[in-house]
């Protein structure tokens, strides 16, 4: 290997951007447990104490992370059954996804939950390649519409109707 | 013991009516459904279907919870058997040797070990529970604040050791699961705690929607990321899935052993049933006069792993029922569907609730007979769950994931919630996060907050209170011991391996 002949990994700059991001989230921590109020009648361990503790540990976990993140340990991603670990990232996969979210939390409270639903039903289902759009539509609305009768009759929940009328 | 015995008998008359065998039936029949499913769990589930049994009798709640939960782990088994990817690390095992006999012809003979290895196990580890629980009520009634505190610091400490290959990202996770849970108004002082001003995150964080952001919309986002292409091969079943004498008499004694390892390991605090499959494995594998076929399809591989699996899986329920601690994911939510039913687990809810316990106990005997029959005969209708294309799978978990949340209690920031922190799920597993200490971390936090400040106020704010009982003592020493070994060993192995270079 290329790297071995000086001795040091490449830095891991994924990892050391999720160390940074750890490393965030106890700063954050932090100064949160600062302005947590305490009374000062309050004698006994207030509500300050287990933030800090929390907060310094997220901290000292974060340099942790980051140091070891600079010597190029990684961190190995998980097994699972659909899952090709040596895959590289299917950065399309994500976008769309990502856009299928976000439309259903658009849609939701305008065009209703029926639609919202199969709206992000097909746009995950693309994401995972389905090459049949309409099958998925027609699955995708098939669905939403028997849950959303059976949360409005059966359940008597309710769901926002929008411009589906039922 | 009798007084034990007349309590199950009471369970019994609870569980076996129609409505409750019922419900029964509809959780195992769900549970081995998830199991075999890919990307959908017992913990997910059960986060699921919590806001839609609000309403519902916490008894047949219960009953329905715990067929999920057994049913899980048969189904997961199945899948194990006949598709060669490995799932959740507990069955991995099982994909090894299971898998091998299904490509050699033998796949329904695997199918039937485990099975009735998980029955003839699940069975034993019950009646273990059934007579461990209320031995372990009294330990509990013993059990001072700080004690509590102690324990649920081993609790802490074991499972980031055990889950995740790396004690910095365990630790990570847990922090952050903690935290989580820190959101809204603390209950003894009454003031908020980073709720960012806003009015909704007053009452807290949800843990239906942290459970399902990591679960759901985490584990779909990382999946979409490196989807596994080209066609999955799903193994025939072969064979009868009556297994003949000779492998009557390789699958018994592994079943026995599998159950005896599973149990204990499964009730302490440690996690989980993926150290008793392992140590089964290699059990067995030593105990065994063919050695050289495991690898290659021994079914005592299948026997005893699956055996041990399932009896940890009911030893897990001890410390959840008797102590109020859960070591799993899906304990972790089967605690918070006992504080949404306004109980919190311990040595006082078989006082307090005694038709709900033993009502549930005894159903997980009605639960594994009828697993038994649905995952022995049927197992073939079962099969065809592991053929759904993924796109129209995955897309329907996210739909049901979103209806979830959103249900309880129509918002939209719920949902933007949900979404965030799916996008941390994702990350997590992308970069060897384990998952499972964050859900802990979030409904055991705040309990151990609790009591820590109740021991600190009857201590009159004396730390050493921890280190002066001698229980308090003793499970703290442990729960270093639990953090430190790991690092010693880590360190020690590095050495080696640094040694090595040198002589390269």
């Amino acid at each position: 290997m290329a790297a071995s002949t000086t001795g040091r990994k490449p830095i891991a700059w994924g990892d050391l951007l999720v160390a940074l991001g750890v490393v965030g989230f106890g700063v954050y921590f932090l100064q949160g447990a600062y302005r947590i109020k305490v009374l000062p009648s309050y004698s006994n361990i207030g509500p300050r104490f287990f933030p800090f503790l929390v907060a310094y540990a997220l901290l000292a976990c974060g340099v942790v992370l980051t140091v070891q993140a600079l010597r190029g340990v990684r961190g190995l991603p998980e097994e699972a059954e659909d899952v090709d670990a040596d895959a590289p990232t299917d950065w399309r996969a994500l976008v769309i996804m990502g856009a299928a979210l976000l439309l259903n939390l658009l849609l939701m409270r305008t065009a209703g939950f029926i639609v919202a639903s199969t709206v992000l039903y097909l746009g995950v289902a693309v994401a995972f390649h389905e090459r049949n759009w309409l099958r998925a539509v027609l699955i995708g609305a098939a669905l939403s519409t028997a849950i959303y009768l059976a949360f409005t009759d059966l359940l008597g929940l309710t769901l926002p109707a929008g411009i589906v009328p039922l | 013991m009798l007084e034990t015995l007349e309590a199950l008998l009471h369970g019994f008359s609870i569980a076996l009516t129609w409505q409750n065998l019922l419900w029964a039936l509809a959780g195992v029949t769900l549970g081995t459904m998830v199991g075999i499913l890919p990307g959908i769990g017992p913990a997910l589930t059960v986060a699921l279907l919590l806001p839609v049994t609000f309403n519902l009798d916490p008894i047949a709640s219960f009953i329905m919870f715990a067929g999920i939960y057994y049913g899980g782990m048969y189904g997961g088994s199945t899948t194990s058997i006949l598709l060669n990817t490995p799932g959740e690390s507990a069955s991995i095992i099982t994909a090894i040797e299971g898998n091998q006999m299904a490509r050699r012809g033998r796949g329904a003979a695997a199918l039937a070990t485990a099975a009735i290895g998980s029955f003839v196990a699940g069975t034993i580890a019950t009646v273990a529970l059934t007579f461990v629980a209320p031995v372990m009520v009294r330990v509990g009634l013993a059990f001072g604040p700080a004690d509590y505190f102690a324990l649920m610091v081993l609790a802490f400490t074991t499972v980031t050791a055990v889950l995740g290959s790396s004690l910095a990202r365990g630790l990570t996770s847990l922090l952050f699961g903690i935290g989580l849970g820190m959101v809204g108004i603390d209950l003894q002082s009454g003031q908020a705690r980073y709720t960012l001003g806003s009015l909704e995150l007053l009452d807290g964080i949800n843990v239906i929607t942290v459970a399902v952001g990591l679960f759901a919309v985490g584990e779909t986002f990382y999946v979409a990321s490196r989807l596994r292409r080209g066609k999955q091969d799903v193994e025939a079943i072969k064979g009868s899935i009556w297994m003949n004498r000779q492998e009557w008499a390789r699958s018994w004694r592994p079943w026995i052993r599998g159950a005896l390892l599973g149990f204990p390991l499964g009730s302490l605090p440690a996690g989980g049933a993926e150290i008793p499959t392992f140590l089964s494995y290699t059990i067995e594998k030593r105990l065994s006069k063919r050695p050289e076929e495991f690898g290659k399809g021994a079914i005592e591989g299948v026997a005893g792993p699956e055996a041990a699996n399932n009896s940890a899986a009911a030893g897990v329920l001890v410390p959840l029922l008797t102590l109020g601690i859960p070591t799993s994911a899906t304990a972790a939510i089967m605690l918070a569907a006992f504080q949404q039913f306004g109980l919190q687990p311990g040595p006082l809810l078989f006082q307090r609730a005694p038709d709900l316990v033993w009502g549930l106990i005894a159903s997980l005997y009605v639960g594994n007979a009828m697993l038994l029959v649905l995952n022995l005969p049927l197992v073939g209708m079962w099969v065809r769950l592991l053929t759904i294309p993924r796109p129209l799978l995955y897309a329907g978990i996210l739909v049901f994931a979103t209806l979830g949340v959103y249900s309880l209690s129509n918002s939209i920031v719920d949902l933007i919630t949900l979404y965030a922190i799916g996008a941390v799920g994702f990350l997590m597993r992308r970069f060897g996060f384990p998952v499972a200490p964050a859900v802990i971390g979030m409904i055991l936090g705040p309990l151990a907050e609790q009591q820590f400040r109740r021991a600190l106020a009857i201590s009159q704010g004396d730390y050493t209170v921890f280190f002066t009982r001698p229980l308090s003592l003793t499970l703290m020493v442990v729960a270093a011991l639990a953090l430190l070994v790991p690092i010693a060993l880590d360190m020690r192995a590095k050495r080696k391996g640094r040694t090595v270079e040198v002589d390269d």
